[in-house]
């Protein structure tokens, strides 16, 4: 590997290109960021670059927009909902999907082809399909032909159903990018394992599952984002009219949509406070994250 | 081959059963039961904790009793029974909440607005002939082509030239990948100040309307400056417009000048720039993924073909085309499927701009909204299958695909 | 004072007859509704007084997203309490598909409530005989809201008929500037501003109140020359070159709570951006604050005005109607507690209330505002007479009320007066 010493003639040109990308993709953010720190007059008073421009910007630097968003009623209860979801979303699809993932790299049984390319079929329902007979399943079970096959739960709007949903959400991605991670572990290890005699169960949880941890965390990453920022499940299965059940994404709704005016200072405010945790989560686990989705589609 | 009596076989089906079907089913059931009695039971931290607990450990202690049960079945065959009670829960879990609606949904499209009595083919008659669903399936194609290209085109330069750079690759990647981090709604909320419109004679603060006027002469909405009236549909000044409302280009000078030409102007000119302005903000989002996968595939590209290629003086853009393209052909057929199935179920960007007014629906809103607003379930399901239908083809090629690579 | 004295004492002696002495204490009612911000937090004070007294906690979690939301919740069995609805047309539908409790069944006294609210708003809830639609606030809308020290320094005066409405209209394009303010982006809902605009030129033409009651029960079709005339009259306001400030992008793309800043804005030659703007009661509550302490002084109404000739006056109006999913004790009180006089008292007296409480006998002295005082009167005035009508699309079946009517009007607004026809086919079409 010299590819670092290569000596390419139109780096600059490279550099051009790159800066101007990452420019392009930095800047909605970064007149969004800045306006966040103006006073609400000030927002549509002027534009953002017209108030730099003149030095108004730096004046009138506040944060007062951020400490009314952060000080309404029971936002720490939502941070706290949000996270009481999204850990055991995160967790429960892990369980099962490695133990699926396990029998699908390295187990073989009748119909395992058939079997996993419904797994990967299933990633393409859109999730908005599954609503509304799940939340009828969630209430009132399945019948079929008289037989009750699920009994009546009735389990909407509760924390369960929303664990339940996103396990359910989450687990053909699961399965599909462990199979692949533990695909590519090397195959002598696991199968001198098996001749030794050791049983699945050992071979699983001694051999798999700790070299599999990066994959693992990589899934973990990609399902505690999305459930952080989902808004429609929480919406559905969680009955958003009671108080106590408000998620980060819908309180800030509340907050940014509900008041008066396009309230501008706190829908840009609010926007960023919901950003916090996915991008503290993000940077933190970058690596994991990246290295899970390369797993999942390099090999193809 | 060793031949099973008719009871080993019985054995063998039930344990089957019971490892797909029974066994989840206890595993799901008792779960929810057990936290909806817990609910009102215990305080929310607790039911957390438990929560955790309960669902990382259940799943433990129904296997070592499966287990128990799949040492009665013959020894050649406790290996693929012990596979399937290992998938069990999750294929379990994909077919019930996964496959169950779809095939539900599939059967409430042939039914009326209420899911009472059939009525044949009739939704999809109305989905192929209703004008706002044609556009609906038009915006989609536009999703499509438009996401799905842009996307690759520059996750494909961001792998590439960060790949070629001794410092700051992280970093350039890092900016593209992170809007991946944030929510669509955020995303929305951050175009939706770039597309900003006020009416005069307010100061605009969306950035590209403060571009749009100031450039070119100031409009002046009917004011009389020096004693003549100078209106607000003035040709010669650019006055702040609605971007979210503008279906085509004929309110804007590149429009007009390009009006009654060729059939390629033609085009251009009912470009609905309302939906390109919003799938920009997918392209934005997604270009980061795309950018990091390709990325990972060039340098899986073995160094000698690499050198071969530079040796032979070959430019850089030659050596893109003719050998790194067609190295990681596999990589971009992949994301690009993710593309197509993500840009299908796009939902968020739409609900939280435009709710679909003005021709910028999509099919993934237009089903909530059927549901939610019109209440016509048997169309809600029709637009459903609609999308279902769309990605057939896909998994079709992929099956395919995949075929082909385990038989090389 | 007097009366909320007398308020609690109904209140207490009811809770006596209720309950017989057995205690509610931490009994819990969930209400939701489209309500938010400063709403929503006057909506949960009105209960402030009632929990101290009976000891039953009531919460209201509103929001933007309501209608969509309830019909999920019906749909999974998760329902709140009792649900705040802005459209009676959703009142009815619901109790049309079994879920919702009557009035009568929660041992309302519907003489006495009829008396309170008067027989039109109660009708307005009501299925098969039963009532499922609980009053509450409403609002008026057949009001333009003009700054008359502009009116004034230009020697303007306020229109009394369309025709002179028109007229000023075309002397201020005329004089360089823009007459209206129109904006009707409203998220899930964008559209609905215009259909008000329809609503009242119905009330105002053709045999008034009667063409306005059979159009919204679809006695006549959507495409009737009466409709379309009334499109055609919106359309000359939309399209008129210069009516409206900003055109059609301000129209379509203009958030209505910020529709009418214009007016409060000077351009380079001291004029405001514009001249009237026709919109309903609640709009103070969006205006900036300096502006909104000013309302019924600085920025007040006249009546929408009048068209065809020999028509008597009418008014259009709107509000919120509450449906109950529950049955219970605790849901009981809280029912009576709300249809009662004095339920609105603290909600009235927040600086930032502009909704108007619809019971006969509530003190409106407590209003905040004056101009509050003024429109509650109006409304008070208008349904005594029977002139009095609800907001038609809030009353027609959703598809069309909630879907199609608004949907169509945004196109109208930006394809202009040629589309005209087209819209309301498309209208008549997709009524179920």
């Amino acid at each position: 590997m010299n590819r670092n010493n290569q000596k390419w003639y139109d780096k600059p040109v490279t550099k051009l290109i790159l800066v101007s990308i990452a420019l392009t993709w930095i800047f909605p953010i970064f007149g969004f960021l800045l306006s966040s720190f103006r006073p609400p007059e000030a927002i549509k008073r002027a534009s953002w670059w017209e108030s730099i421009y003149t030095g108004e910007y730096w004046r009138e630097l506040t944060l007062q927009n951020y400490s009314e968003v952060f000080f309404t009623e029971n936002l720490d209860r939502s941070f706290y909902n949000s996270l009481a979801i999204t850990i055991p979303s995160t967790i429960i699809p892990i369980t099962i999907a490695a133990f699926a993932a396990y029998a699908f790299a390295f187990m073989e049984f009748k119909g395992k082809n058939f079997l996993f390319m419904m797994v990967v079929a299933s990633m393409i329902i859109p999730l908005q399909m599954s609503l509304v007979p799940l939340i009828q399943l969630f209430k009132s079970g399945i019948e079929l032909g008289g037989i009750t096959l699920i009994p009546a739960l009735d389990i909407n709007g509760t924390f369960v159903a929303t664990w339940f949903a996103h396990t359910g959400f989450g687990l053909p991605l699961a399965t599909f990018l462990l199979r692949d991670f533990m695909m590519g572990l090397p195959k002598s290890v696991i199968e001198s394992a098996k001749i030794d005699g050791a049983s699945n169960m050992s071979t699983f949880f001694r051999l798999v599952v700790p070299l599999s941890i990066s994959g693992i965390a990589a899934f973990a990453t990609f399902q505690f984002l999305w459930v952080y920022n989902d808004f429609l499940v929480a919406n559905v299965f969680l009955g958003v009219y009671k108080p106590e059940n408000l998620v980060v994404t819908s309180h800030m709704s509340q907050i940014v949509v509900g008041l008066f005016g396009e309230a501008w200072h706190l829908r840009l405010s609010g926007a960023v406070i919901s950003m916090i945790v996915p991008l503290i989560v993000f940077f933190s686990l970058q690596r994991f994250f990246i290295r899970g989705l390369i797993g999942g589609a390099v090999k193809g | 081959m060793k031949k099973y009596s008719q009871q080993e076989k019985l054995l063998n089906f039930g344990i089957s059963f019971l490892a797909l079907g029974a066994f989840p089913l206890v595993w799901f059931l008792s779960q929810a039961i057990l936290f909806r009695e817990l609910t009102d039971l215990i305080s929310r931290n607790m039911l957390v904790v438990i929560g955790l607990l309960v669902g990382s450990s259940f799943v433990f202690l129904l296997f070592s009793g499966m287990e128990r049960i799949i040492k009665l079945a013959p020894i050649e065959r406790r290996d693929s029974l012990e596979a399937k009670m290992f998938a069990g829960p999750s294929l379990f879990m994909i077919f019930l909440f996964l496959f169950y609606p779809a095939i539900r949904t599939i059967y409430l499209s042939f039914k009326d607005r209420y899911g009472t009595s059939f009525v044949g083919f009739e939704n999809y008659l109305w989905s192929f002939n209703d004008t706002e669903m044609l556009v609906t399936i038009r915006n989609q194609i536009i999703w499509l082509v438009f996401v799905v290209f842009f996307t690759l085109f520059f996750g494909l330069i961001v792998g590439w030239l960060t790949d070629r750079l001794n410092k700051g690759e992280a970093f350039f990647k890092s900016i593209v990948f992170m809007p991946m981090a944030i929510s669509a709604v955020g995303a929305s909320a951050i175009f939706k100040f770039i597309y900003e419109y006020r009416p005069p004679p307010l100061t605009q603060i969306g950035i590209l309307n403060g571009i749009r006027v100031s450039t070119g002469e100031q409009c002046y909405n009917n004011r009389v400056i020096d004693g003549v009236v100078k209106g607000y549909d003035d040709a010669s000044c650019n006055r702040a417009v609605g971007w979210l409302q503008q279906r085509d280009l004929s309110n804007f000078q590149i429009g007009q000048s390009l009006e009654s030409a060729s059939w390629l102007d033609n085009i251009l000119v009912n470009l609905p720039l309302n939906t390109v302005l919003l799938l920009v903000i997918m392209i934005w989002a997604y270009t980061g993924f795309a950018a990091v996968v390709f990325s990972a595939g060039i340098k899986a590209i073995p160094a000698d073909i690499m050198e071969a290629g530079q040796i032979d003086g070959a430019s850089e853009l030659k050596i893109f085309v003719s050998i790194v393209i067609p190295y990681i052909k596999s990589t971009i057929i992949v994301v690009g499927t993710y593309m197509v199935i993500t840009v299908l179920k796009a939902f968020d960007i739409v609900y939280v701009t435009t709710r679909g007014d003005l021709e910028t629906n999509l099919l993934a809103v237009k089903m909530l909204d059927e549901f939610s607003k019109y209440r016509n379930i048997g169309r809600s399901s029709t637009v459903a299958v609609l999308i279902f239908i769309c990605v057939i083809p896909i998994i079709i090629g992929n099956t395919y695909r995949e075929k082909e690579n385990s038989s090389l | 004072m007097k009366k909320s004295i007398f308020g609690l004492l109904v209140i207490l002696s009811m809770i006596a007859v209720a309950c017989g002495g057995s205690s509610l204490e931490g009994e819990e009612v969930f209400i939701t509704g489209a309500l938010v911000g400063n709403d929503a937090a006057g909506f949960q004070e009105n209960f402030d007084s009632f929990t101290e007294e009976t000891g039953i906690i009531v919460s209201f979690q509103g929001s933007d997203n309501f209608e969509q939301e309830i019909q999920i919740q019906m749909e999974s069995g998760d329902t709140p309490d009792i649900a705040l609805f802005p459209q009676p047309g959703g009142v009815v539908d619901a109790a049309q598909r079994g879920y919702l409790i009557s009035l009568e069944d929660l041992g309302v006294d519907m003489d006495e409530y009829r008396a309170s609210f008067s027989s039109y708003i109660v009708g307005l809830g009501e299925v098969d005989g039963a009532h499922y639609g609980g009053a509450h606030a409403f609002n008026l809308k057949s009001i333009v809201w003009y700054q008359p020290a502009e009116f004034e320094a230009r020697g303007y005066s306020v229109p009394a008929t369309w025709d002179e409405m028109i007229a000023l209209a075309d002397q201020i394009v005329a004089e360089g500037m823009n007459p209206f303010c129109f904006g009707m982006e409203s998220e899930g809902a964008s559209g609905w501003l215009a259909t008000d605009w329809m609503e009242d030129i119905m009330l105002r033409t053709g045999e008034g109140t009667v063409t306005y009651d059979k159009w919204v029960s679809h006695e006549i079709p959507f495409n009737d020359p009466v409709v379309k005339n009334a499109a055609t009259l919106l359309s000359q306001i939309m399209h008129t070159d210069g009516y409206v400030v900003g055109g059609t992008d301000a129209i379509v793309s203009t958030y209505f709570g910020n529709a009418q800043d214009p007016m409060f804005v000077k351009d380079a030659n001291g004029n405001p951006g514009c001249f009237m703007h026709r919109q309903a009661s609640f709009i103070t509550s969006f205006w900036p604050d300096e502006v909104q302490s000013q309302a019924g002084v600085e920025t007040t109404v006249f009546p929408f005005p009048a068209m065809d000739d020999g028509l008597p006056k009418a008014a259009l109006g709107a509000g919120d109607m509450f449906a109950v999913y529950s049955d219970s004790d605790a849901v009981k009180e809280v029912v009576n507690y709300m249809l009662s006089p004095t339920f609105f008292e603290a909600a009235a007296q927040r600086p930032d209330n502009s909704r108007i409480y619809g019971h006969v006998d509530f003190d409106s002295s407590l209003y905040s505002k004056d101009i509050t005082r003024t429109l509650a009167d109006a409304i008070t005035g208008a349904l005594a007479e029977n002139a009095f009508r609800f907001d038609a699309s809030d009353l027609m079946p959703p598809e069309v009320g909630g879907g199609s009517f608004w949907k169509e009007m945004m196109n109208l607004a930006v394809n202009g007066p040629g589309y005209i026809d087209e819209a309301l086919d498309n209208i008549e079409k997709s009524w179920p």
